[in-house]
């Protein structure tokens, strides 16, 4: 049965998006991402406009992440503490980097520097992440004794001022790292024109040393504040929304995101941290690809980016 | 002469001065009908409306025309300029976005259809005043920037095939049937109307041809309009923004909830 999209002013077989959403979903509720990097590039390739493929892709992710909030919250995996304090980094970085951009178009270059960034701090990101999974989980088999190693980088954190207890993580930090480091995903967030959830992640695990588990439930809390700033955004200036669209897409997403957060729980932090690490590294490829292979087409419609 | 022309329309007046301004035009209608040959256009299902369920539509174009002649059906919405990103290699390597390509005088939409090829029954001239054919559309068309002929030949072919994708521009010939109908014939031509096609009104050209010459046009128009639902979501997409706004994310939210809760109660035995 087809479906016509009053803003996307096209006509769609329903299945399709209720489809791309339960996937979308599923990825969202098991890694804590946003699934944008996904979604819109394929209903870029379903005929969507590309900027109401992204205005859409954010409603629809308030909904998916409104859902897989819940469901971690249920079982104790999020830390709304953290989530706070990284979310008003978040709110500043974005500011800051919708004022970079203009900055950086007007140097010239800007889109290059910018997609070659993008693409070394995913494959970097993704590298590390796999391979330090892969080495604790083997350190785990040989019953190594778990010691924490006193780093510099780790004293300089300690001392700084307001420190803070994250009950539900487990861990003390001062109250300026975790806004810090929401403002740097935020300005990267708002250059690169992607949610962040591929970057706040392995951030949580490796800089925030947040256990796997509580740092999805808490990255889902972040990106459904963000999303919905964002898809306030898109229709009040923009008009790029497609609320039927968004209906479709969130039918799908909703029990995805459900079904993603009961099947993480049956999963080791080490093991969602590999399978994340594959994504991101196929993620990684997928974009080189589409740099480096001349496009079908040489024109594309206006707006996208 | 306005003046008088309202002066005169009094009650007693006017029905005695319409029927003989009706009269004038009639005579001059069967005049002008004699003097021409009979080519004729219509168009069934002219009124496409885009309901909750649309996914495009079908139209029928038939008429008479002279005998023998060739028959061309150009279906067009009014030019319009459209702005496009242009993908371009930077480094000898990457492709991306590097600047834009305006094309002006391009419809929105452009459907040919012809008994036979264009280019083998008019000429240049012709094929160009009418904008028959796209040849004719590629002369027309103006890409800014394009340096020189070879790189807005280019451009034209992408602009082309980006319209071909979604079914907006098309070309076909061999498409029309014809029989003999009386001293002339009839002509017939049905075409899926694309869902691509934005609410409008395009008009129908039909071209009756003899000896490489265009002896005749003719024309109607469709009219594509948001209906029912589809109507009032994009009026209110564009009108209300905070309010649609805060409707979806309300909508997202409570879905988000919803599922949230029915998920709760299935799978208690966590």
């Amino acid at each position: 049965m087809y479906l016509y999209l009053p803003v996307a002013l096209t006509s769609i077989n329903l299945m399709i998006p209720v489809g791309l959403g339960l996937t979308v979903g599923l990825l969202s509720g098991l890694f804590g991402v946003g699934g944008g990097f996904l979604m819109t590039p394929l209903l870029i390739m379903l005929g969507i406009p590309p900027t109401v493929a992204a205005a859409t892709d954010s409603n629809q992710i308030v909904a998916a992440s409104t859902s897989g909030t819940y469901a971690h919250w249920k079982v104790g995996n999020v830390d709304f503490k953290m989530g706070m304090y990284l979310l008003a980094g978040g709110f500043i970085g974005g500011a800051i980097g919708v004022q970079a951009i203009k900055v950086l178009r007007e140097m010239g270059d800007a889109d290059f520097v910018i997609k070659i960034t993008y693409v070394l701090m995913l494959g970097i990101v993704g590298a590390y992440m796999l391979i330090e999974s892969l080495l604790s989980m083997r350190k785990k088999d040989a019953e190594s004794p778990n010691v924490i190693k006193e780093t510099k980088a780790g004293a300089f954190l300690r001392a700084l001022p307001f420190q803070t207890h994250f009950a539900k993580s487990g861990v003390t930090h001062s109250a300026i790292v975790p806004v810090l480091l929401g403002m740097l995903v935020g300005v990267l967030a708002a250059i690169m024109g992607v949610g962040g959830g591929f970057l706040m992640v392995p951030i949580m695990v490796y800089m925030l040393k947040m256990p796997m588990h509580v740092v999805v439930g808490t990255s889902l809390f972040q990106i459904l504040f963000t999303c919905i700033e964002v898809t306030m955004l898109q229709a009040y200036t923009n008009h790029n929304v497609d609320f039927i669209l968004a209906v479709l897409l969130l039918a799908g997403s909703t029990i995805g995101a459900q079904v993603g957060a009961i099947f993480g729980r049956r999963l080791k932090g080490e093991q969602l941290k590999i399978i994340l690490a594959v994504i991101v590294l196929a993620v990684t490829v997928k974009i080189i690809l589409e740099l480096t292979l001349r496009p079908s087409l040489l024109i594309v419609q206006s707006g996208g980016h | 002469m306005t003046a008088a022309a309202t002066q005169m329309m009094n009650k007693r007046v006017l029905p005695g001065f319409l029927i003989s301004v009706a009269f004038v035009m009639l005579l001059i209608f069967a005049l002008g009908s004699a003097a021409d040959a009979q080519l004729t256009a219509q168009v069934d299902n002219a009124h496409v409306k885009m309901g909750f369920f649309y996914h495009g539509s079908s139209i029928e174009v038939s008429g008479f025309s002279d005998k023998d002649a060739d028959i061309i059906v150009k279906i067009s919405s009014p030019d319009e300029t459209s702005t496009f990103g242009k993908k371009g290699r930077r480094a000898g390597l990457i492709w991306m976005n590097s600047g834009e390509l305006k094309f002006e005088n391009a419809p929105q939409l452009y459907h040919l259809y012809s008994t036979r090829g264009v280019e083998s029954i008019l000429q240049e001239p012709d094929l160009d005043s009418n904008v028959i054919g796209y040849g004719a559309l590629s002369r027309r068309i103006r890409i800014l920037p394009a340096a020189d002929q070879a790189e807005k030949t280019q451009w034209v072919s992408e602009f082309f095939r980006f319209k071909q994708s979604s079914n907006l521009y098309i070309t076909s010939a061999g498409s029309i049937s014809k029989k003999m109908s009386g001293t002339g014939q009839e002509y017939f031509l049905k075409i899926p109307w694309p869902y691509q096609a934005l609410p409008g009104d395009y008009t129908v050209t039909v071209f009756s041809v003899q000896d490489k010459k265009i002896i005749e046009k003719a024309e109607a128009e469709i009219r594509v309009e948001h209906a029912g639902l589809v109507s009032g979501l994009s009026t209110m997409a564009k009108e209300q923004g905070a309010l649609y706004g805060i409707i979806s994310v309300i909508v997202a939210l409570a879905a988000g909830f919803g599922t949230g809760m029915i998920f709760k109660k299935g799978g208690g035995a966590h």
